[in-house]
């Protein structure tokens, strides 16, 4: 069985590693898989394993892209000249200013919307069901105007990140800097979340799902475990904001860094199309909601978005518990679970 | 744990299904030269996107059965690869990305919109693919340094300072008052950058400066303060929704300004949907089918119309004959270049100069188009409003029409 694990490990590892080079057209599409991946699992932590819905994870996402490329900028030039419609002066960044500012401007993402999300959290977080979920989707919606009102990062301009250099590699590396990235991200976030499942935090997480009043009654101050998780999803969130920033080129407050409308619903789509709550759910719904959506978007132009609405509908009638729930359902010997017969009948009959 | 062992089996079908789908390199293929674009063809920019698609697909039509393009001697014919960018920029910037690494498109035609080639221009640019835009017109793309990126079109500051020269000389050139509500995209937020370097210049007052959400389906807020503070000018653009908006809110609440001026007009057949409510609206428009510009696949501006009409069945917006446009400047440039080296066509892009049914087109150092002015026409019905049309009314050297200033006001409408 252990075998079986590492193998998978090993496999998904060099699918990763190696990816980049055996297709390399799709990069592109690959590194938004991975993207998407890590939307998907760090709502299941708010969504599922917490059981909150929240709607209010973009809201990390953009901020973080923003801050990634604003600090790449401010830490060389002036922001405001940078994103000043009528100007007219060309900024480059040099090698090393680039990958200086990559950096700081990564992890600053990163850190940024964690501190926010405390903040945010430790006035919301109080709420349960739908009030969490419609005051987290007035956060996400809020930030996009928001944003669209502040100069100084282009307001509904938009903003545009700043360019691989010129002289360091091709425009290959650009791509597959960015693809190994976002990969890395994945491996980080999967290995911090599957750590973190494993250890009373996780426990604790399932408590407030499940009964929230009954673990506080138990002595869990179930509030500080909440903030922290959220807090734990707008890193990893604030981080893929700041790469998918570089991966586009280009900001805009509404449909790009503040995208309720896309990203905002497909976290938790793929989220529930995988199964939420579980570890694996995520990634798999994800993946499955990428090819669908491409596929869509290939055969079916034009017609794309109902295509996708179906798929919801399907999902949503025939899989409520996602893939990896129906899968558990259909084979739970193979998840590890044992059945008692017997007592599965008086059950039934039970009821 | 077979449960690892579904995984495997997924990763290594997906794995299956990404190499089974061929990666074709089209940029020439036999006689046919592949260009690539992405336009809106859902969302809220779906009316210009089919417009711009509209152009497209005419000018190609046109050039192909004139005898297409012709390089080294050999005689080639234009097709184009459209993705649905589902008016979204971020959708657009990786469909760049998919047309040239996926598809293996080496020319690009643009989206929609100043916000959608905002996008696209940075992946372009990496991959030194040139672009021919038609419907990019913020100033802010012209700045970057980009040096594959060229637009048919003059940038979006221009749009509207013309009505406040005209609003200030109404006004025995002294200057005016000036309401004015934008949506909140690249696009719109340029025009208000014209239109405020227009008042400092004008030493104008802005008494109003709004700023509209996107999908614009309300602006009574702006109009009720309008009503209050009684402006000289009131400038409003936000695409075609705003135009429409604009208009129908205006009629209703029975808004009385002097001026009106807008963007996008002609794209949202003001004066069909709105008929006589829409009467004395001024707008900026890059075409006008009364200009006089010619060239021999359209002839002239009015040629150009009958065509687009018999073909699609509606008068052409300004956005079909730029993205029209587009194609003839790809067509000159190819056989100037004779050669489909990139770069060498990008050169041959950067050295034109020629007249199209659209208008004069020669490119500045930042891409942008310099030698065709911009025009104002303003909608104008008969008496009983059964028909409405736009005329030309600025600047003088195009001037089908009389300026109509004041508007009257709509108790005397």
């Amino acid at each position: 069985m252990m075998n079986k694990n590492t193998l998978l490990y090993l496999g998904l590892l060099i699918f990763g590693l190696i990816g980049a080079f055996i297709f390399p057209a799709y990069k592109l599409q690959l590194s938004f898989l991975y993207i998407l991946i890590v939307l998907a699992m760090t709502w299941d932590v708010q969504g599922g394993q917490m059981g909150y819905n929240t709607f209010g994870n973009i809201l990390f996402f953009g901020i973080g892209m923003y801050v990634a490329s604003s600090t790449q900028i401010a830490m060389f030039f002036s922001l405001a000249e940078w994103t000043d419609a009528g100007g007219e002066k060309t900024f480059v960044h040099t090698i090393p200013q680039f990958f200086q500012g990559f950096g700081v401007g990564i992890i600053l993402s990163g850190i940024i919307p964690m501190i926010i999300a405390g903040v945010i959290g430790y006035g919301i977080l109080g709420l349960r069901g739908h009030y969490f979920a419609i005051c987290t989707l007035a956060l996400g919606i809020a930030a996009g105007e928001i944003a669209g009102g502040i100069e100084i990062i282009g307001a509904g301009q938009g903003m545009t990140v700043p360019v691989w250099p010129k002289g360091f590699g091709s425009n290959e590396s650009s791509s597959q800097f960015l693809y190994y990235l976002s990969f890395a991200l994945v491996v980080v976030t999967f290995i911090t979340l599957k750590w973190a499942y494993s250890t009373r935090f996780g426990l604790v997480l399932n408590a407030i799902r499940d009964n929230e009043d009954k673990a506080e009654a138990m002595g869990i101050h179930t509030m500080r475990y909440k903030i922290i998780g959220w807090m734990v999803s707008a890193f990893f969130v604030g981080i893929a904001g700041g790469l998918m920033g570089h991966i586009n080129g280009y900001i805009e407050p509404t449909e790009i860094a503040f995208a309720g409308p896309t990203f905002g619903v497909f976290m938790v789509l793929m989220a529930i199309l995988g199964g939420k709550g579980t570890l694996w759910g995520p990634l798999v719904g994800a993946t499955v909601f990428h090819l669908f959506k491409e596929g869509f978007w290939t055969y079916f132009l034009g017609w794309q978005y109902v295509a996708l609405g179906v798929l919801i509908v399907v999902i949503v009638v025939y899989f409520p518990e996602g893939i990896m729930g129906w899968l558990r359902e259909k084979y739970p010997e193979k998840f590890g679970e044992t059945i008692d017969e017997a007592d599965r009948k008086a059950q039934v009959e039970l009821k | 744990m077979k449960i690892r062992n579904i995984i495997i089996t997924l990763v290594s079908a997906i794995a299956l299904l990404i190499s089974a789908s061929t990666v074709s390199f089209a940029k020439v293929v036999g006689d046919k030269i592949v260009l690539g674009a992405a336009v809106s063809l859902t969302g809220k920019y779906s009316s210009n996107g089919v417009h711009t698609q509209n152009g497209y697909n005419l000018a190609v039509e046109r050039i192909n059965s004139m005898g297409g393009v012709t390089v080294g001697g050999k005689s080639y014919k234009f097709e184009i690869i459209y993705y649905d960018d589902e008016s979204n920029s971020g959708r657009a910037a990786q469909l760049a990305e998919r047309l040239i690494k996926q598809d293996g498109v080496q020319f690009m035609l643009g989206p929609y919109s100043s916000g959608l080639t905002k996008a696209m221009a940075p992946v372009t640019e990496k991959y030194g693919i040139p672009m021919v835009e038609a419907n990019g017109a913020s100033r802010s793309l012209f700045t970057k340094g980009y040096k594959y990126l060229f637009a048919v079109l003059a940038p979006a500051n221009l749009y509207l300072d013309v009505a406040i020269d005209l609003a200030v000389e109404k006004n025995g050139g002294k200057p005016v008052k000036i309401a004015m509500a934008f949506e909140q995209d690249a696009f719109s937020q340029d025009v208000r950058l014209g239109i405020v370097d227009a008042a400092k210049r004008t030493k104008s007052k802005i008494i109003i400066d709004d700023k509209l959400p996107k999908e614009l389906n309300d602006m009574a807020a702006t109009l009720s303060k309008v009503k209050a503070v009684k402006p000289d000018v009131l400038v409003v653009s936000g695409h075609t929704k705003g135009a429409l908006t604009a208009v129908r809110q205006i009629s209703e609440m029975k808004v009385d300004v002097p001026m009106l001026a807008m963007t996008h007009c002609d794209a949202a057949k003001l004066s069909k949907q709105h008929g006589k409510a829409s009467e004395y609206a001024l707008c900026a428009s890059q075409w006008h089918k009364s200009l006089s510009y010619k060239d021999k696949f359209f002839g002239g501006g009015m040629k150009y119309a009958g065509d687009f009409n018999a073909k699609f069945g509606y008068e052409p917006p300004y956005q079909a004959a730029e993205s029209s446009a587009a194609l003839l400047v790809f067509k000159d440039a190819f056989e100037r270049a004779n050669s489909f080296d990139t770069k060498k066509v990008r050169d041959a892009l950067a050295a034109t100069d020629m007249q199209t049914f659209y208008g004069n087109i020669k490119f500045a150092e930042g891409g942008q188009n310099v030698s065709k002015p911009m025009v104002l026409f303003q909608v104008s019905c008969n008496d009983d409003g059964s028909k409405c049309e736009n005329k030309v009314v600025a600047p003088t050297k195009w001037a089908s029409a009389e300026l109509v200033h004041p508007i009257p006001s709509w108790s005397k409408r």
